[in-house]
């Protein structure tokens, strides 16, 4: 008897689409239909009366299938955590680069500090915003299936791909950032307008290295 | 007895939390308690059901794991999460305010 119980929920089944979760739910529902034949045959009915009731029971199952097929309604919590971590940082960080512009017309203008001081003090705090934004885009999770279907897993490769190179690019404009700083302040710092411009030189070199590594890593 | 399983059928989801806040448990399990609970007046639908416990797997109330029945096919478990309580309390919260609403109503 549970054998038709078996027999019918695979050919429900035979339109769902062919995924891990399918068969999942199917091989569940197949020990709580059978569990329920066996608990109303024991309660007295027939045969035929207990299967009839099983499977009425069951009802409308194209519903299911679409909860089966794509991800339905709700976003998996994982993201939306991490949807709210990064506006943060991101806002935090926009919040630090409008701020060092304050705080280099603050210093220079009000305190009269030395031009070389207050640039310093603005590239820290824009240092910092940048590294926050690299940190941001290298904690980013990795992409999650939603079912185990070729396409899904095509898409997490995509995303694993894109993600090196978001890294990447964090880096090189956190580099540059940092090169223009260097180079204002030991310019002012030490009034060495004719030969400091050979850190740009250095900073493409360096650039290049870093891709390169990359490369390598891949 | 009629009733109006459209709007049972809304709180479908609060009502498999409420089973899952006392003990896990597995769908055949859930709906008879359902239904003893109800006087053998309501049972859902396998459907529906399942329908609901992946809508809540999927936003992180309850999780699954496999039993290790001996004897036939495995059941699945359910249990809830921290993530489950909040949302069963603030669904129960909100049964309450517009039950006192409906009833003053009509």
């Amino acid at each position: 008897m549970s054998d038709n119980i078996r027999n019918y929920v695979e050919k429900l089944f035979e339109d769902a689409p062919k995924t891990r979760k399918a068969t999942e739910l199917k091989e569940e529902m197949i020990a709580n239909l059978t569990e329920k034949l066996n608990y109303l045959t024991e309660a007295g009915k027939g045969e035929d009366e207990a299967f009839n009731i099983v499977v009425s029971g069951i009802g409308d199952i194209s519903e299911l299938f679409e909860s089966l097929k794509e991800y339905s309604g709700y976003e998996p919590l994982q993201y939306q955590l991490q949807r709210k971590k990064n506006a943060l940082i991101v806002s935090v960080s926009v919040m630090l680069y409008i701020l060092s512009i304050v705080v280099l017309i603050l210093s220079s203008e009000m305190l009269q500090l030395p031009g070389s001081i207050s640039v310093s003090f603005m590239f820290i705090i824009a240092g910092a915003a940048t590294g926050m934004l690299i940190y941001n885009s290298m904690s980013q999770p990795k992409y999650l299936k939603r079912d185990e279907t070729m396409v899904e897993e095509f898409k997490e490769w995509k995303a694993s791909q894109n993600k090196d190179k978001q890294i990447r690019r964090s880096i090189s404009s956190a580099m540059w950032t940092l090169t223009v700083a260097i180079y204002l302040i030991i310019s002012f710092a030490f009034g060495i307008w004719d030969i400091s411009w050979i850190i740009f030189i250095i900073a493409a070199a360096v650039e290049q290295i870093i891709k390169a590594f990359f490369e390598i890593k891949r | 007895m009629s009733i109006a399983s459209d709007l049972i059928r809304g709180h479908t989801d609060t009502i498999i939390l409420a089973h899952l806040i006392e003990k896990d448990s597995y769908g055949y399990e859930i709906n008879r308690t359902i239904q003893e609970k109800t006087g053998n007046v309501f049972e859902m639908k396998e459907a529906t059901l399942y329908t609901a416990f992946r809508r809540l797997e999927q936003a992180g109330c309850i999780t699954s794991y496999w039993g290790d029945e001996n004897t036939g096919a495995r059941r699945r478990y359910y249990s809830i999460t921290a993530e489950g309580r909040k949302t069963y309390k603030n669904n129960k919260a909100e049964w309450e305010t517009t039950k006192e609403l409906i009833d003053r109503l009509i």
